[in-house]
């Protein structure tokens, strides 16, 4: 669809942006700037991490739910958008 | 000039299935989180918060300090060099090879392969915990990839031999044998390279009568399974070399395997060539048949500029496909691209021969190099200076270190291997071994540039 392409385009372009990938609530990768490996690589282990996250905040407070995650590391740093069907994933690197 | 044949391209990667999926409420999901990321994405890249913010999650090592000094009374008696060492896949055991390294004939003398197990208790570092008596100079050593007890290793006398060290009457496991395959001249370096089979490894030998043979372990011996052979008159000619007096054979001194293409390798000879080769060469090696069961093929695809003596060790880097140091007696360290004949960086690191190169598993700008004074000298790229970053004295009265090796899984350790017949181990400093800030785009920088 070239609307969701539009907007991928457009949230790459941001500074430091060095990867996009979209899941769906499976953990499966639907959408993807990234090489397959990285792709496969990233989409597992952060749908874990996320579904973590969730379960924390609702732990803590089962009226309260997750909006957004970011993990910050030395490298670069990953912001999680969630969503009942779809996360959408961004990689960037802030001083790029 | 040669290109450089991978490109990394970014694609949409289709779900399997039905053709062209309608992915339900996607766009609407998009259409909800766009702006917010967006405005977060453009904050992060402004933002000075973390500016300067570093978490230690490991303990802070601030010196360099040498852990162990590993000793073979036996062999230090009879003034027996450390020439090669290697360490197991485990990373707990240290092998270290014994024999000679300077002229004379050696091929007499009788010597040994010692191994230490560094992780277990009450480690005597006078007491090898295992020596195998070998009955010639040992002149290269390499620890199998995945099975921890299986060393090879390559004799002053052209042999190639597996130990399995866990064998408790007898350690070799396979043997080359003077059969007409093996080589003649000493093996200087031995590795294990898969094969075509899932799971099985061959034997790499290299030596200086300019052979490189591929053995399989098959029962007690090990079976010639391919080889090559390096002849002056088929070494590709990009620069100026001269022509070569005396035998025609490029005798190799030291040999890299590619972890990034495994057809890949390259070697350094004894007149100072370094030389790209390919395991699937088809060219015929112009070197009279001496008897061999395989027709030796030429490897040789690429010369690089060559140097002024022997070149005694090579290592690719493991963070750029593209480049690669190498080290001589010229006492140079020389920085290459594999995309041009000459190096992008020439470092004086001694006045004395280099024996050994190594580059950091961690740091992607740090190389170490062992020098015939006795001294490992640690290189930081990223620094102004060209100075060493580090400098350590193998306490060995001057005389030279010769091998080196990075421990595989505590990529803090290094092993270096001494003329006077010792071995130490070095703990690094954090410092010169957490990777940096920026540090792989630093060694990209440096590898795209052009050499003047």
């Amino acid at each position: 669809m070239a609307e969701v392409e539009e907007t991928l385009k457009r949230i790459q372009s941001q500074k430091g942006v060095q990867g996009i990938i979209i899941v769906n609530a499976e953990g499966i990768p639907i959408k993807t700037t990234l090489d397959n490996s990285s792709t496969v690589q990233y989409a597992g282990l952060i749908h874990q991490s996320v579904m973590k996250a969730r379960s924390t905040v609702r732990d803590i407070d089962p009226q309260n739910d997750l909006t957004f995650l970011r993990i910050r590391s030395k490298k670069n740093e990953i912001m999680i958008a969630p969503d009942k069907d779809y996360f959408l994933i961004v990689i960037q690197n802030p001083s790029d | 000039m040669l290109t450089d044949p991978q490109d990394h391209l970014a694609h949409q990667f289709p779900l399997e299935g039905e053709l062209r999926p309608t992915f339900s409420g996607l766009s609407d999901f998009l259409h909800r989180v766009e702006d917010m990321i967006v405005k977060e994405l453009a904050k992060n890249a402004k933002s000075h918060a973390f500016d300067g913010f570093d978490v230690n999650w490991e303990d802070q090592n601030e010196t360099v300090s040498c852990k162990h000094r590993l000793q073979h009374l036996v062999a230090q008696e009879k003034g027996l060099h450390v020439t090669s060492i290697s360490w197991s896949c485990t990373g707990s055991v240290i092998a270290c090879a014994f024999g000679r390294v300077d002229d004379g004939d050696w091929s007499a003398e009788k010597s040994c392969v010692c191994t230490w197990n560094l992780d277990r208790r009450g480690l005597n570092p006078k007491r090898p915990n295992t020596v195998i008596d070998v009955a010639r100079p040992v002149m290269s050593l390499s620890f199998h990839p995945t099975s921890p007890s299986l060393i090879a290793g390559g004799l002053y006398s052209g042999e190639v031999v597996v130990w399995d060290t866990n064998r408790t009457q007898d350690p070799v496991l396979a043997q080359t044998g003077m059969s007409t395959d093996a080589h003649r001249e000493p093996v200087y370096q031995v590795a294990w390279v898969p094969g075509q089979r899932r799971g099985e490894m061959l034997v790499l030998s290299a030596g200086s009568g300019g052979r490189v043979l591929l053995w399989t372990v098959d029962g007690g011996s090990l079976v010639l399974s391919a080889g090559y052979a390096l002849v002056r008159q088929q070494v590709p000619h990009n620069s100026s070399l001269s022509k070569g007096r005396g035998s025609s054979n490029v005798g190799v001194t030291s040999l890299a395997l590619s972890p990034w293409d495994s057809d890949t390798f390259l070697v350094g000879s004894e007149g100072g060539l370094v030389l790209k080769c390919s395991f699937s060469a088809q060219e015929l090696a112009a070197a009279p048949p001496d008897g061999e069961s395989v027709a030796l093929r030429a490897p040789a695809q690429f010369s690089f500029s060559p140097r002024g003596g022997p070149v005694h060790s090579l290592h690719y880097s493991p963070f750029h496909r593209n480049l690669f140091v190498s080290v001589g007696t010229d006492g140079l360290a020389r920085l290459h691209s594999l995309l041009q004949p000459d190096p992008l960086l020439s470092l004086r690191v001694s006045d004395s021969y280099l024996f050994g190169v190594r580059w950091s598993p961690t740091r992607p700008l740090v190389f170490a190099a062992a020098t015939g004074q006795g001294l490992v000298q640690i290189f930081d790229l990223g620094r102004k200076s060209l100075r060493p970053a580090a400098t350590m004295d193998q306490l060995t009265s001057g005389q030279p270190a010769y091998c080196m090796e990075f421990n595989p899984c505590q990529t803090d350790l290094l092993a270096v291997g001494n003329a006077d017949g010792s071995v130490n181990i070095w703990h690094l400093s954090t410092e010169l071994t957490e990777q940096g800030h920026r540090e792989t785009a630093q060694l990209e920088q440096l590898a795209n540039e052009v050499a003047e």
